[in-house]
């Protein structure tokens, strides 16, 4: 497991898999496009709309996912000084953006038809936004410091101070009344969705991964050279 | 009191000065010497425990400093090269600032002759930004006096100074050490300060 | 006891820092009601819009005003070394943005308490209503004190965005500016609402010290 904090066992190994990641990625995503668009069927009440949900819900999952795994590495980074979680928030901030994005961009073309607007200030929409400006304030801080030292520690703190927000989108429509659906799958229950419809979730959502486990590794890889390059 | 052994430091991967050795015990004044870039303001940043070695340690009375940081810290008056008075208040209300906040005893009378001492005295009541760049710079090194403490660390305490306040200047380090006091300064011009030992980096 | 001195002669030097600025202050102020003429201008002076619209217009304000005031929270101190002055004078970094984010609710946030009555004259709020905000105020500003501390704090070594200090400020009070118009809202919640504002308070006054120090502590290093 050394390769998750040391860069260049990072590399060697990044060596390895990108390939397969690629194209098991494009594999998972003909398969789950496959699925959701002719294999699964029609909603009951809200008729092929439903068909955002394989994009939307492991979007949604995934930008959080992204900001949950850069809280971890700044939380190592800082307490263990390993460098490589700053390499690691600095490559992975955009991806998580653009997860956020495709979240709120598909799910405002959900609600249009279901609930008659692009956009509600119900409490999950607001705190997925707010989300996506915290990954934009990110990216910025990352554009605008001059020194690398402060800049990647202070990033580092920023997110964990930004990560309060994630349990707030997590549970906001548990706590809150919401117009967002509740959760429809969660491990504690059993899942409220037929299985039919679970198998393209799942598949869209192992895609999504496999697309940005490689981006990542291509956005990691040049940040580690950059600095490399840099230093001498 | 100070010993500074086997230090190098690097940032970001770039040595910037290695294997420095020193030792300021008391009556002892050092300086630094080097040009721009150098790392003078870096080893007197270490010595304050602003900067992590990269390898080597530093000692305050034969302990690790790092672990006796605010002691140490009682002790010891620093002066960077910038002008830590506050532009919009006059000088007199700065030194009181100052008197204030290092609970110095010094009286009234003292400070007054200092500053006729270093031809200060006309502008007491004026503010801070309308003096000249030397004057500020006299008026940061009156610090020195009212802090009263034992070590002085100064970064470039010299530069844009004239002779005359040069020569003051060097009597006071000279009165300094004769009470046992000791200085490390660093300077990239010729003074006739009488020091004990001359580190070149 | 000498610490307790020490820490006298701070806000001695805080007071008469900020006596010798004061217009800045007033200059803050000013904005806000400047702003307030700009609101109803643009809403249009119909007396029950402008009390319905009110309190959510002082909250808005209040924080953009506040958030003006970032840039001299510690940049000012930090350019001239008096950080690292008060560090050596025996204060470690997260004591100073302690005592740095009182002074900021001292010297600029509770000029502006004078400042709500008016405002609420202006804007057509009841009386009862005005002890609600006023209370909402007192808690939440302390908070914008302590984000403003964290965030110009991280924004020291950033020379080229300033801006991004008040935006980090304004996207982590957005809870404070809901359950702060919540009180004002619904009067019979009063309790539970003013304990969820005073549990943020906590959090972010613990969060203070720590976030802040570090990044005063980085920014010196580094500079």
């Amino acid at each position: 497991m050394k390769f998750l904090i040391n860069p260049s066992k990072f590399n060697e190994i990044a060596d390895y898999i990108f390939k397969p990641v690629l194209i098991l990625s494009m594999l998972l995503f003909a398969l789950g496009l496959l699925f959701s668009f002719y294999l699964s069927p029609n909603d009951y009440q809200q008729g092929s709309t439903v068909r955002i949900m394989y994009v939307h819900v492991p979007s949604a999952w995934l930008a959080l996912l992204t900001f949950a795994i850069m809280t971890l590495y700044s939380i190592i980074a800082l307490a263990f000084r390993i460098p490589f979680g700053f390499i690691f928030n600095t490559a992975v901030a955009p991806i998580g953006a653009v997860f956020t994005l495709i979240c709120i961009i598909s799910g405002s073309l959900w609600g249009k038809p279901m609930w008659g607007t692009w956009w509600v200030w119900d409490a999950r929409l607001t705190s997925v936004a707010i989300l996506f400006i915290i990954y934009l304030i990110i990216i910025f801080m990352n554009l605008s410091f001059e020194n690398r030292i402060v800049r990647e520690k202070v990033v580092a703190i920023f997110i964990l101070v930004g990560s309060v927000n994630l349990p707030i989108v997590k549970f906001s429509v548990d706590w809150w009344n919401t117009l967002h659906q509740p959760a429809t799958i969660s491990k504690l229950s059993k899942p409220s969705i037929d299985p039919s419809m679970m198998t393209p979730l799942i598949i869209m959502t192992f895609a999504f991964m496999m697309i940005g486990i490689a981006i990542a590794i291509l956005r990691i890889k040049t940040e580690i050279i950059s600095r490399k390059s840099n230093l001498s | 009191m100070i010993l500074v052994k086997d230090l190098s430091i690097e940032r970001s991967d770039k040595k910037i000065f290695e294997n420095i050795n020193l030792s300021l015990g008391s009556g002892k004044i050092i300086l630094l010497k080097g040009k721009n870039g150098s790392g003078k303001t870096t080893l007197l940043k270490a010595i304050l425990n602003l900067i992590e070695p990269s390898s080597g340690a530093i000692y305050w009375k034969g302990k690790l400093l790092k672990k006796h940081l605010y002691d140490f810290f009682n002790h010891v008056t620093f002066i960077a090269d910038k002008t830590s008075s506050l532009s919009k208040l006059s000088v007199h209300e700065n030194i009181n600032i100052w008197k204030k906040i290092f609970s110095s005893k010094i009286s009234n009378s003292q400070i007054e002759n200092i500053l006729q001492t270093l031809k200060l005295d006309t502008f007491v009541n004026q503010k801070v930004n309308s003096l000249s760049f030397g004057e500020t710079k006299k008026l940061e090194l009156l610090r020195l006096i009212i802090e009263n403490k034992k070590i002085w660390i100064l970064d470039e305490p010299l530069s844009n100074l004239d002779d005359e306040t040069i020569d003051v200047i060097g009597q006071t380090f000279e009165d300094h050490r004769s009470k046992e006091g000791s200085i490390i300064y660093s300077s990239h011009q010729e003074s006739e300060i009488n020091v004990s030992e001359e580190v070149i980096l | 006891m000498i610490i307790l001195n020490k820490i006298i002669s701070f806000y001695y030097r805080e007071y008469k820092l900020n006596l010798s600025g004061f217009q800045d202050i007033l200059t803050n102020i000013i904005f806000f009601f400047v702003s307030i003429f700009i609101f109803i201008f643009s809403i249009g002076p119909d007396k029950e819009k402008i009390s319905v619209l009110g309190v959510g217009i002082v909250w808005t304000l209040l924080l953009l005003s506040s958030t003006l005031s970032l840039r001299k929270f510690y940049q000012d101190d930090f350019d001239n070394g008096n950080l690292l002055i008060m560090h050596l004078n025996g204060f470690s970094f997260g004591f100073i943005a302690i005592l740095k984010t009182f002074s900021h609710f001292l010297f600029v946030q509770v000029p502006f308490l004078i400042s709500i009555p008016i405002a609420c004259v202006l804007l057509n709020i009841s009386n009862d209503k005005l002890i609600y905000l006023f209370f909402s105020f007192v808690v939440g500003s302390f908070i914008l004190s302590c984000l403003g501390s964290i965030s110009s704090s991280m924004n020291l070594m950033n020379q080229r965005n300033f801006l991004l200090g008040s935006v980090i400020v304004m996207i982590f009070s957005v809870p404070i500016i809901i359950f702060s118009i919540g009180i004002i809202n619904m009067e019979e919640n009063f309790n539970s609402l003013i304990s969820i504002l005073f549990g943020i308070l906590l959090i972010v006054f613990a969060i203070n010290p720590w976030a802040s120090g570090l990044c005063l502590k980085l920014s010196i290093e580094n500079n």
